[in-house]
């Protein structure tokens, strides 16, 4: 017992404190430290985060941009064209008269919150599910296994236009909340099994690996075992896959608002504000599409560059 | 070989089984929370008991259970398992059945899918494989650039640029200087056009193909990056073999294992992509059929539709899995 390695691992295990008093550092520390600054010198990401960062404030202080309400509109002043900062509708006003500026602020919260939800909640099922299959193997792999290639067949778009147009009409509230419930669920039950695969792939290949087995010898639960010992080495991979995935969401509400099956009016979201400024680009109100599609395509970008540039960082096998 | 092949078409077969029974519950739930989708039939008009009987009966949603919440209808969905095994899928809000609308409908499907694929593995392959010939340099970073713009253009977002922004203009001087029936004007159509099925495809399949070509050009990269540093590419370039004879014959061949197994993803993924292109091209196909469906409320024809391509779907996952079987020996043996 003269390797210090084995000794912090015993002093782990049996909960004492290393001699030199305070908890040794994590070993996973250093790999998120050398991504972070990988990260920040590169000026894309920079310029990337800040913009996602923008659009987040703004999504949690909406009051701080705009004290007009989206929802008040005055028909007599329909389709004013844009008149930029200092007149009392920037933006213009769309065809009823409600204003585009104050319109753009408040429809970035059910899709950006729409999009962290989903992906939040499917990041903890896939992990709570590959981790079981991985490491349980046997009929608890071949159950969890089956039902991940049964979501898999089933298109996520598909999925979600079938079942929301099923659903529609059911009244879930007028709240942030009660506006996204519907697509929330069906999203996050047809976006969980990317993460599921890569978790089971990856405590698969750790599992066997010595210092688990020697965790296991000191008498560690399989519940520490999983989530001390062999999960921090998944979280590499599904970090990367996060911001993408967010993208991914944000896009596809898009689409289902476009449709109206998606966030229910009177909430305003982006892809609402799409779908109807879209018939009007040829009318001669250009902007009434372009603003929304901007902010769309500004945020998806945003976290496109940003994940692309983690996924580099944290799989240095790509480079 | 053999025995693969039968266990993968028994658990191909399960797959299909338990994905039709997971839309079958949820449609029931659907049901049973939120009313009987009969309904819809009489629009805004109110019925009377005895026609809401008579269309319930009509479209098989007259059994009882529909009516209890938590009820997995097991009945109906037997019932129903046989009409699927019969080709009966339904039928629309006009007495039209699901089946004859998708076969009308699929060969524009095919058209678009089949420009799609052009686009996607020309696209792949080459932008792939100079990427990682030239790993590093410039032109590895511009078809980075590149991949990560495509994909931060959601298909969604480019149809409506491509509808609304870019066709319009370029179709009305196309057409006022050429004529509205010369090639270039039908190809730059804002919508499609049944008398010409081919041409009014073309953009927006290549578009979609586009859209989804970004993740396959990181593919194809990471597979012959992989390459470049094996053994046998060493021995071959040790042997003296020219560059290009080493490229073509042991790096892109060997690396398109993992290419064939991305077919099934991108197609799923191409079917997503396919309802939003031809939904907003008006593309009378499949996914553009889809698309109607869930606006007029359609609800049968969006059920049928949606079993049939996930019938599709488990068939190019089978397809895919027996042929990479096939192309690597070392996946039958497990």
């Amino acid at each position: 017992m003269t390797d210090p390695n084995v000794t912090a691992l015993v002093a782990e295990e049996t909960h004492q404190v290393p001699p030199g008093g305070a908890p040794a550092p994590r070993g996973s520390r250093s790999i998120w430290a050398e991504a972070l600054h990988t990260l920040s010198r590169r000026p894309t990401v920079i310029l990337a985060s800040l913009v996602a960062l923008f659009f987040l404030v703004v999504v949690v202080l909406p009051g701080a941009f705009t004290s007009t309400d989206p929802q008040r509109c005055d028909i007599s002043q329909s389709k004013i064209h844009p008149q930029w900062f200092g007149h009392p509708h920037p933006f213009g006003t769309d065809v009823h008269g409600c204003d585009v500026y104050s319109q753009l602020v408040h429809g970035a919260r059910p899709s950006l919150v729409l999009a962290l939800l989903v992906v939040a909640v499917s990041v903890v099922i896939g992990m709570v599910l590959g981790l079981l299959s991985g490491y349980y193997v046997g009929w608890v792999d071949a159950v969890v296994s089956r039902v991940i290639e049964v979501f898999l067949v089933i298109p996520l778009l598909l999925a979600a236009l079938l079942v929301l147009s099923l659903f529609k009409g059911i009244d879930t509230g007028n709240g942030t909340f009660g506006s996204i419930v519907q697509p929330a669920i069906v999203l996050t039950a047809f976006a969980w099994m990317g993460y599921a695969r890569y978790v089971r792939a990856s405590v698969l290949e750790t599992k066997n690996l010595d210092y688990v087995t020697a965790a296991r010898v000191l008498g560690a639960s399989d519940l520490r075992i999983m989530v001390r010992h062999i999960l921090p080495n998944a979280i590499g991979t599904v970090t990367a896959l996060v911001p993408t995935a967010i993208a991914g969401i944000i896009s596809t509400e898009a689409v289902l608002a476009f449709l109206g099956v998606g966030v229910q009016p009177p909430a305003i979201s982006w892809g609402i504000m799409i779908s109807n400024g879209a018939p009007w680009f040829l009318g001669g109100a250009k902007y009434l599409l372009l603003f929304p599609l901007g902010c769309l395509v500004a945020t998806v970008l945003s976290f496109v560059v940003i994940g692309d540039n983690l996924r580099d960082a944290l799989d240095p096998k790509l480079r | 070989m053999s025995r693969y092949l039968v266990r993968r078409i028994l658990q191909g077969i399960l797959t299909l089984f338990l994905a039709v029974l997971l839309l079958h519950l949820l449609t029931t739930l659907a049901i049973q929370v939120n009313g009987n989708p009969a309904r819809a039939f009489f629009g805004d008009h109110v019925p009377s008991k005895t026609q809401l009987a008579a269309v319930e009966k009509r479209y098989g949603l007259d059994d009882p259970c529909f009516d209890q919440t938590g009820n997995p209808c097991l009945g109906p969905f037997v019932h129903r398992l046989g009409d699927y095994l019969h080709g009966d899928f339904g039928t629309d809000l006009h007495d039209r059945s699901v089946t004859d609308i998708v076969s009308t409908a699929a060969p524009n499907t095919l058209r678009l899918f089949a420009v799609v694929t052009v686009t996607w593995f020309v696209l792949g392959m080459l932008l792939g494989s100079v990427a990682a010939r030239y790993r590093g340099k410039v032109a590895d970073g511009g078809i980075r650039g590149a991949s990560i713009l495509i994909d931060a253009l959601p298909v969604f977002v480019i149809m409506l640029i491509w509808k609304y922004i870019v066709t319009v203009p370029v179709y009305t001087s196309l057409r006022d200087k050429l004529g509205a029936d010369s090639f270039w004007a039908t190809l730059f159509k804002p919508s499609f056009d049944r008398t010409h099925p081919w041409a009014t495809v073309i953009m927006p399949g290549i578009l979609l193909g586009l859209a989804g070509s970004a993740s396959f050009i990181r593919l194809v990269r990471a597979a012959q990056l992989e390459n470049y540093g094996a053994d046998h590419v060493r021995t071959a370039r040790a042997k003296g073999l020219a560059e290009r004879h080493v490229i073509v014959h042991h790096i892109v061949r060997n690396s398109a294992i993992p290419v064939v197994t991305a077919v099934g993803f991108v197609f799923t993924d191409a079917l997503g992509g396919a309802v939003v292109t031809e939904g907003v091209m008006n593309i009378y196909g499949m996914g553009g059929t889809l698309w109607r469906a869930v606006q007029t409320n359609d609800v049968g024809v969006v059920m049928g539709v949606v079993t049939l391509l996930t019938v599709l779907t488990v068939v190019v996952m089978l397809v895919v899995d027996l042929l990479y079987a096939a192309l690597d020996p070392r996946i039958r043996f497990d």
